[in-house]
Order: structure tokens, then C-alpha cells, then sequence
């Protein structure tokens, strides 16, 4: 009694889950594009693809539950189902938030005069993407020490937002407001978008070993 | 309550083909435990072992424990009919006496003791309105029980199982030929009725072992045909959860 069909629906969700993960990579990228190379056609993709990743987020909600509905999936295929729902909803958070980095960059650009603030963002994008790529992939593949390494990567990113303020205070109060705030505010996004990857590894971590990372670790 | 079968290194045997191997379980009481497995897993093997209905089989032997409330039901002081009273069983088909309704139910309290015609009255209408029949056939007591449906036909048996007041009642695919409404009473039933004796079922239908029971077992043959337990669990790790490869693959359906 295998259930052929019903795994080629499991691995269909999983692919627009990825799919989906692709998509959002992208936006976080052009988000970065946007804000630190005043890139507006960057900005205008991005925010025009997230009509696309909102419709592919209903998608894997609608797709999970209706094979939770007719084929009662239980065990890792029931942990898939519920995983790529929760997965789905940080990507579509994590698109989002690209795309109010991307909106802030189409209000304040151009920004001249705040190089170490553009650097800053830039890294900090950069490690961000990074670490979303390294979620996804520990999703795709189910690997579980990638999942447990991200918190890791995460540092290095919320001390970087932090190191926000301190070069701020170095700038003379003659800097447009707009735009200083809209520098603020892109770490803050960054900054959010690498805590939804830290989840979708707990995520993962979850449906690999039908436990919590938390209570892993306890 | 707190009847239990106590299950050690059981080992069973069709003439030299061995069916089960050291099968190790504790079922505990007012709980229900379902078994699944694919077909000729041992499942129903075992769970005849259990009331010793295999004894009907010539040629079959059990080596090992089982033990009832801390007492060996295979010793030859073992009285079958009364171990049938308090292990009661349930079967696919249902299977009521070609008599009324009112005398399958009172069948088994006349074969235990001699009760007066208002006992028996009241035995047969407390153990129909607890097998959820009572409302169906209460002005056709008379009537013979074949004449019912099969899902009444199954509900009728219940009642006349609840009417001996069994410890535990074992079920083989007790809703495996009625239809949903009826499986539907069956299943509610049973988790009214486990408060009063334990419930082992034998289900091939797994979303209902998973719907009703508080454990599950899992049972799986290995190719020469020796079926072992693989992995007994609550039915709620067992089916988000399972430990064993074996376990997930059979549960997810990606064998058997």
C-alpha cells in the first residue's frame, strides 16, 4: 500500500517551498542592491516580486492543508506539512521586509556623504543573504548541523546593528534626516530578516528530529 | 482499574512455522492499544494468543508468558471459558447468534449463572444503551438479530461482550466491514467503554488507530515469515514521531 502520488505531492510542496526560498533570496539581495548602489530598478523588482512570493506563501499554506485533509500524513511527512507552513511564513515576513528596505532606498536616495553607514549595510546584507541561503539549503538538504550553525552566523549581524549607532553619533546633525533614518531602518530589516532564517532552522532542526531545538538543547 | 497482560519473551508457533518471536508488552488498564502492521504481521496472531483462541488451531504453541492480573492464562488450571468472559473479543464479521436480539444479550449472564427474568430485563437494556443500540431496538427486543444492520449486527455483539463484564476486550478489525456512520458509534464507543476494561484493537485502518487508541504497536514480519513487535509507543510519538526506520516507513506508507 505505498502511496506513490501522495509523496510526489510532498515533494512538490517541498519544491515550491524551495522555490519560494529562491525567490526571496533575490529580494534580499536587491533590497541590499538598492540601498547601497541606489539601484532603483533593484528596488522596483523587488518590490513588484512580492506579489509573486505572497501568491506562492498561499500556495504552500493551501497545498499543505489540503494534503493534510485527504491524505493524513503523519510522522517526518506530517512534520513536513506543518514545517513548510511555518518556513513559508518567515520567507514571506523576510520578503517583506525587502521590501521596505527597497521602498526606503526609492525615498532617500540618493545618500551621499554616509560611505561607512553604506559599508556597514552592505556587509551586513551580505552575511544576511548568507545566512538565509545557508536556511534554505539546511531545509532542501535536511541538514541538521547547518540548521544548529546559524544562531552562529546570526551574531556577527546583531553586532554589526549595534555598530550602527555608534557610527551615527560620528555624523555631523547637518545629514538628512530621510536618510539616516532610512539607513537606521534597513539594519533593523536586515537585521529581522537573519532572525526569521535562525527560525526556519529551528524549523528544520524540528522536522528532521520531530523535536525542538530548544528542548534539544535542554 | 488496573488489569493488565503482562506479555514476556512470547514466542508462537504453526506446527514448525514460527509466527511470532519474543514478543515483549505491557498493556495497561482503561486504555486502548491498537496493533498494525501489514498483512501477516502477527497482529491478529497475537492478539488470539491473548485469549487463547489459537487453542482452536490444532498444531499451535506458545512458548513464553502471558499473564492476566499478574496470573498465567496458559497453565492447565486455566478455566477457557471464564478467561473468555474477561478477555472478550470482537470480530471483523459481525457474528450475533441466530437468535433475538434479546437472547444474544442474554446469552452469556444465562451461561455464567442463573439470573432472574428482571435481572436478565435490566442486563439487556443497561448493556444496549451502553453499546448505543438501545434506542434502535428497544421495541423489537424479539426480533431476530440478523435481521439487523451489519453496523447494529457489530453493535449487538459489543453488548453482548459488555453483558458478561469483560477486563478486556479484543477487537480484529472490528470496523472493517460496517459503514462510517457505525464505525463512527463503534469508535465512540470505545472510548466511553474504556474506562470500564481495556480495549486491544487490531486495525489495518491506521488513521483509526490513530484516532482512538492511547498506544500503538507496531508489528512487522521478517522474510522468513517470524513477525516480531518493532515498536510499541503512545499512539501520539508513534504517529508524529515513531523511533524506528521501520516504524516511519509503514506509517507513511512507503511499505507494506
Amino acid at each position: 500500500m505505498t502511496r506513490k502520488t501522495f509523496h510526489e505531492e510532498l515533494s512538490e510542496l517541498e519544491a515550491i517551498t524551495s522555490q519560494m526560498g529562491e525567490l526571496v533570496l533575490h529580494s534580499i539581495n536587491g533590497s541590499i542592491e538598492a540601498i547601497t548602489a541606489c539601484n532603483m530598478e533593484a528596488a522596483d523588482e523587488t518590490i513588484e516580486r512580492d506579489s509573486t512570493i505572497d501568491a506562492l506563501y498561499h500556495e504552500i499554506e493551501e497545498h499543505s492543508l489540503a494534503i493534510v485533509a485527504r491524505q493524513a500524513p503523519v510522522a517526518s511527512d506530517l512534520r513536513l506539512c506543518f514545517s513548510v507552513i511555518f518556513i513559508a511564513i518567515h520567507l514571506e515576513r523576510m520578503a517583506d521586509l525587502a521590501v521596505n528596505v527597497a521602498k526606503g532606498a526609492k525615498r532617500a536616495c540618493p545618500m551621499e556623504g554616509v560611505a561607512p553607514l553604506i559599508k556597514l549595510v552592505a556587509d551586513m546584507g551580505r552575511q544576511t543573504a548568507d545566512l538565509v541561503e545557508a536556511s534554505m539549503k539546511a531545509f532542501s538538504n535536511r541538514d541538521i548541523e547547518l540548521a544548529h550553525k546559524l544562531p552562529d552566523m546570526d551574531e556577527p549581524i546583531d553586532r554589526m546593528f549595534k555598530a550602527y549607532f555608534k557610527e551615527l553619533a560620528k555624523h555631523p546633525d547637518e545629514e538628512s534626516l530621510e536618510w539616516i533614518s532610512t539607513i537606521i531602518l534597513a539594519g533593523r530589516y536586515l537585521e529581522r530578516i537573519a532572525d526569521h532564517a535562525v527560525d526556519i532552522g529551528e524549523r528544520v532542526s524540528y522536522l528532521v528530529t520531530g523535536y525542538s531545538s530548544d528542548a534539544v538543547e535542554e | 482499574m488496573a488489569t493488565t497482560f503482562e506479555v514476556k519473551n512470547l514466542d508462537f508457533y504453526y506446527g514448525d512455522f514460527q509466527a511470532l518471536e519474543d514478543i515483549n508488552v505491557e498493556i495497561e488498564g482503561s486504555t486502548i492499544t491498537a496493533f498494525i502492521g501489514p498483512s501477516g504481521c502477527g497482529k491478529s496472531t497475537f492478539l488470539r494468543c491473548l485469549n487463547r483462541m489459537n487453542d482452536l488451531i490444532p498444531e499451535t504453541r506458545v512458548e513464553g508468558l502471558i499473564t492476566l492480573d499478574g496470573r498465567d492464562i496458559y497453565t492447565n488450571e486455566t478455566d477457557l471459558v471464564d478467561l473468555r468472559r474477561r478477555v472478550g473479543m470482537i470480530f471483523q464479521q459481525p457474528n450475533p447468534f441466530p437468535m433475538s436480539i434479546y437472547d444474544n444479550v442474554a446469552y452469556g449472564p444465562r451461561l455464567h449463572g442463573s439470573p432472574s427474568k428482571s435481572e436478565l430485563d435490566g442486563i439487556v437494556e443497561t448493556t444496549l444503551k451502553q453499546a448505543a443500540l438501545w434506542k434502535e431496538v428497544k421495541d423489537k427486543l424479539n426480533s431476530l438479530a440478523l435481521s439487523l444492520s451489519g453496523g447494529q449486527q457489530q453493535r449487538l455483539c459489543i453488548a453482548r461482550v459488555l453483558a458478561v463484564n469483560p477486563e478486556v476486550v479484543l477487537m480484529d478489525e472490528p470496523a472493517s466491514a460496517i459503514d462510517p456512520t457505525s464505525t463512527q458509534k463503534i469508535e465512540d464507543l470505545m472510548a466511553e467503554l474504556k474506562e470500564r476494561f481495556s480495549i486491544i484493537i487490531v486495525t489495518h485502518n491506521m488513521q483509526q488507530a490513530a484516532r482512538v487508541s492511547d498506544h500503538t504497536a507496531f508489528f512487522m514480519a521478517d522474510d522468513t515469515g517470524k513477525a516480531n513487535l518493532i515498536e510499541f509507543g503512545n499512539t501520539d510519538q508513534i504517529f508524529t514521531n515513531p523511533k524506528d526506520e521501520r516504524t516511519e516507513s509503514y506509517i507513511t506508507g512507503r511499505f507494506g
